[in-house]
């Protein structure tokens, strides 16, 4: 056992950390969230030179062929900074195509995605909002060479600008909602689909996606027709401990954030880091951030072995979503008014708590799983 | 970052855990949480018993230099913990194993450790702590019980409090005031002294479920060789401060909760209300899960001080946060699993009570680690003035 990052790591760390302070400062943040894109072309393009988004994709397509946990300690930065747009939800849909994907579409895929030619998404949630296999009611009906998808997708992150988009379909009733689930690969160009950006708290463009007799030919399935549940259970995995570590490095930053304007800041003639009140709710934010941690590195590790670990993963995000919406909450109070004001940097965070919160599967939705895993009947 | 033990930690985490599990089915059934051992005579004798087969395989010494008995490494210490959490098994003596030991390989000279080292990994002899007064608590440096050099000795005056198991223990470690006149930090010596020594009176104190596991114990002229110190004459402050960096991460607690959190699941599951298993209720599941995520991160935290003690690395941010962390954590469980029992979280063992009384027990017995070792206040002050940074105001 050695919970020391790898120099490799420190290295990738201490790049990201430098090339996002620099590259990708709170005004760029603010702007992004008023534009229409929600990212910034040139910002993607330094990145995918840097081999952001090809980082886990093998060398033989054009990768940099580190491991899952070393894409964690990126986000991890990522969520330090607050990067907007499409990493995440680019490197998480990339995992079907290198797990799922034929020769073929891995060919012609990955490289394009580790060169930063290729934004993709993935459109799961529909109008029940759950992450269940049960709220998948959008259709795809084969004919001929094709198959013919109708339904309609919501909350799916930067599908607006998205090259791809991968659909979860149900292709057949099966006796559990589990089976009959098919993942297409579509082309976001294609007649019938449209897409319209939805206002949410963190401005981070998530998109209703509707499908209207789309043609997607059958060479662009995902995997096997109807098996295609556990392929959306091992991206959920993988995306709920990914948005664990950017939450991570996001508690750090509230974190650090307070303390230091709590040294500064001066009421009743002494900075107000010196009441004990405020020490006390420190020590504490600073506690859920290092048991959260540890918790992410671990299930980071564990999924970069390949290990079973769908427990664990469920176990860390119902954990640090609510220590991040905690922390961020209290980083806010400990600020007063300042912080409240929109122009102030605390508030993206906090914004962001309850984005990081939803995505990949909220507290409950984790606690319920963790509930099946632990052995309640 | 790497969290696979080694091949021979895995070896030896197996057998930790194969011995534990052997002795569990040998543990009287009056044992229900680690106070039982100062509380209730069988379980004391248990508590030795498991000592010496702990010490028969050089267990008691894990991390310490081979000159002293000792074997194995710190993750050795840690794993054994584990094993001895989750199968709740008594046999290290917190005081004299885990806290006086370390700070006796780091702190006393060479006639001290000869004198006293051997004996602790043996099992022979048990240890409190005699530091707490009535009115020296947190602000323990204020304390007045004095012992004044006469000669070859030190006589000491005055009482101590809360001292866990002072009634049961061989030997005692205590801090005392040995100038008056000096500075508050300055004129405190550390002293080692068998409990058997004339002016000395044990009295137990019923804690709030009216077991005793600690006492209040008075010193009459009480006569101790001079020898018998750690660190200098009036130094014994840094000795204390050492001491307090060893307390523990809370690996046996957070292992112990794991097993309660088993039993909770299978009492959830087991048990019908409302004509269905408790288990079927979405607020208990919901609840339940909740302390499933916060025991895997207490877990989590347990490990990274591990990892940093192992390479001898200060913990003393994580070591305060573990602390507090844990610990209120099984105040929480206690609250919840005494929650989900209904009427029943309120029985003490009997035929009506679920899990023996545990959760009963611990609805009272949490205080023990949130108050004890430093309270939780005071870790937080810890992590606030010497983590972050933190203006400490006089
Ligand atoms: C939505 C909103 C509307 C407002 N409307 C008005 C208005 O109409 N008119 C107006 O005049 N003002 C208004 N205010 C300002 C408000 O009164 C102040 O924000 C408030 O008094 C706190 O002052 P501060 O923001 O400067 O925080 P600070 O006083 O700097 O406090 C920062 C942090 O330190 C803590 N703290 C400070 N002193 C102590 C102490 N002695 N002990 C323990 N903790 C301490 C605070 O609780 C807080 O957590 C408004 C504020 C908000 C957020
Ligand atoms: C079950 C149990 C077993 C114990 N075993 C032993 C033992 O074996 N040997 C031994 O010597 N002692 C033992 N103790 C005593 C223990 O070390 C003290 O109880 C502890 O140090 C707190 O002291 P106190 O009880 O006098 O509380 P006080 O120090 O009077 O504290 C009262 C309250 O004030 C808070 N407080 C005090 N100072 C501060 C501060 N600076 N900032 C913020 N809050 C503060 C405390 O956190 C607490 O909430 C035991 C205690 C318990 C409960």
């Amino acid at each position: 056992m050695d919970l020391r990052f790898t120099e490799a790591q420190e290295i990738l760390k201490k790049m990201a950390r430098d090339f996002l302070t620099t590259e990708c400062p709170k005004t760029l943040v603010r702007e992004l969230e008023k534009s229409e894109k929600g990212y910034s072309p040139e910002l993607w393009k330094k990145m995918a030179e840097l081999g952001w988004m090809g980082l886990v994709i093998p060398e033989e397509y054009e990768g940099m062929g580190y491991t899952f946990q070393d894409l964690t300690v990126l986000l991890e930065e990522a969520g330090r900074n607050i990067l907007p747009g499409p990493l995440i939800s680019t490197v998480i849909s990339t995992f079907p195509i290198l797990e799922a994907g034929t020769e073929e579409q891995k060919k012609e895929l990955l490289p394009k995605i580790a060169r930063g030619e290729l934004i993709i998404t993935t459109a799961l949630l529909e109008a029940e909002g759950t992450f269940n296999a049960y709220g998948i009611a959008a259709k795809a009906t084969p004919k001929g060479d094709d198959f013919i998808i109708n339904g309609t997708k919501l909350f799916v992150e930067m599908a607006h600008v998205a090259n791809y988009t991968i659909c979860v379909t149900r292709t057949k009733d099966g006796t559990s909602p589990e089976k009959g689930i098919t993942l297409f690969l579509v082309d976001s160009k294609a007649p019938g689909i449209s897409c319209e950006v939805m206002p949410t708290i963190a401005a981070d463009k998530l998109c209703e996606v509707r499908f209207e007799n789309v043609t997607v030919p059958k060479k662009n399935m995902l995997g096997k027709i109807d098996e295609g549940w556990p392929i959306v259970e091992m991206m959920l995995r993988k995306g709920a401990i990914a948005k664990c570590a950017e939450s991570i490095g996001a508690i750090q930053t509230c974190v650090e954030m307070t303390v230091a304007y709590s040294k500064e800041r001066v009421q009743y003639d002494r900075p107000i880091g010196a009441f004990q009140a405020l020490q006390h709710i420190m020590a504490d934010m600073w506690t859920s951030m290092e048991t959260g941690r540890y918790l992410v590195y671990e299930v980071a590790w564990m999924e970069s072995e390949g290990q079973p670990c769908a427990k664990e993963a469920s176990l860390a995000k119902a954990y640090v979503n609510e220590a991040y919406k905690n922390v961020g909450q209290w980083a806010i109070r400990l600020h007063g008014a300042i912080a409240t004001s929109h122009d102030h940097d605390i508030p993206l965070y906090y914004r962001r708590s309850k984005a990081a919160d939803t995505t990949y599967g909220g507290t409950d939705f984790h606690r319920e799983l963790v509930a099946q895993k632990i052995g309640l009947i | 970052m790497d969290f696979e033990l080694t091949e021979e930690q895995k070896a030896h985490r197996k057998e930790f855990f194969e011995v534990c599990k052997e002795l569990e089915k040998k543990r009287p059934p009056s044992f229900v949480g680690f106070e039982a051992v100062f509380e209730v005579d069988e379980c004391w004798e248990f508590h030795l018993y498991c000592a010496k087969e702990f010490a028969k395989k050089g267990w008691l010494g894990l991390a310490w230099p081979p000159e002293y008995g000792g074997s194995g490494t710190m993750m050795d210490k840690v794993l054994f913990a584990e094993a001895r959490g989750y199968h709740g098994i008594p046999g290290v003596d917190i005081f004299g194993v885990q806290m006086l030991a370390p700070t006796l390989l780091q702190a006393a000279s060479d006639a001290i450790k000869k004198e006293f080292l051997p004996p602790i990994v043996q099992g022979k002899v048990m240890w409190c702590e005699l530091w707490s007064e009535p009115n020296a608590g947190s602000d323990l440096a204020t304390l007045a019980t004095t012992a004044i050099k006469k000669g070859d000795e030190y006589v000491i005056n005055g009482q101590k409090t809360w001292n866990t198991g002072a009634h049961r223990a061989d030997w005692g470690f205590g801090v005392f005031k040995t100038d008056p006149a000096a500075r508050k930090h300055h004129n405190i010596t550390f002293i080692l002294l068998d409990m058997k020594t004339p002016g000395i009176t044990v009295r137990p104190i019923p804690y709030i479920d009216g077991g005793g596991p600690f006492c209040e114990v008075y010193f009459d002229d009480v006569h101790v060789p001079a020898k018998n110190i750690v660190g200098q004459e009036n130094e014994g402050w840094a000795v204390v401060n050492l001491l307090a960096g060893f307390e523990r991460s809370g690996m046996t607690e957070i292992m112990a909760m794991f097993r309660d959190l088993e039993e909770l699941v299978k009492y959830c599951n087991e048990t019908k209300r409302n004509g269905q298993p408790l288990a079927r209720d979405p607020l208990i599941r919901n609840r339940v899960a909740q302390l499933a995520c916060e025991l895997q991160a207490a877990r989590a935290i347990a490990y990274r001080i591990a990892d940093l003690q192992n390479r001898n690395e200060m913990a003393l941010m994580d070591a305060s946060a573990a602390k507090i962390f844990y610990s209120e954590l099984g105040k929480r469980f206690a609250f919840v699993a005494t929650d989900i029992a209904g009427p029943y979280g309120q029985v003490k063992t009997s035929r009506w009570a679920p899990m023996h009384g545990a959760w009963e027990k611990a609805f009272q017995e949490c205080f023990i680690t949130i108050i004890s070792m430093g309270t939780n206040e005071i870790q937080r002050n810890i992590i606030a003035w010497y983590g972050l940074g933190l203006p400490r105001m006089k």
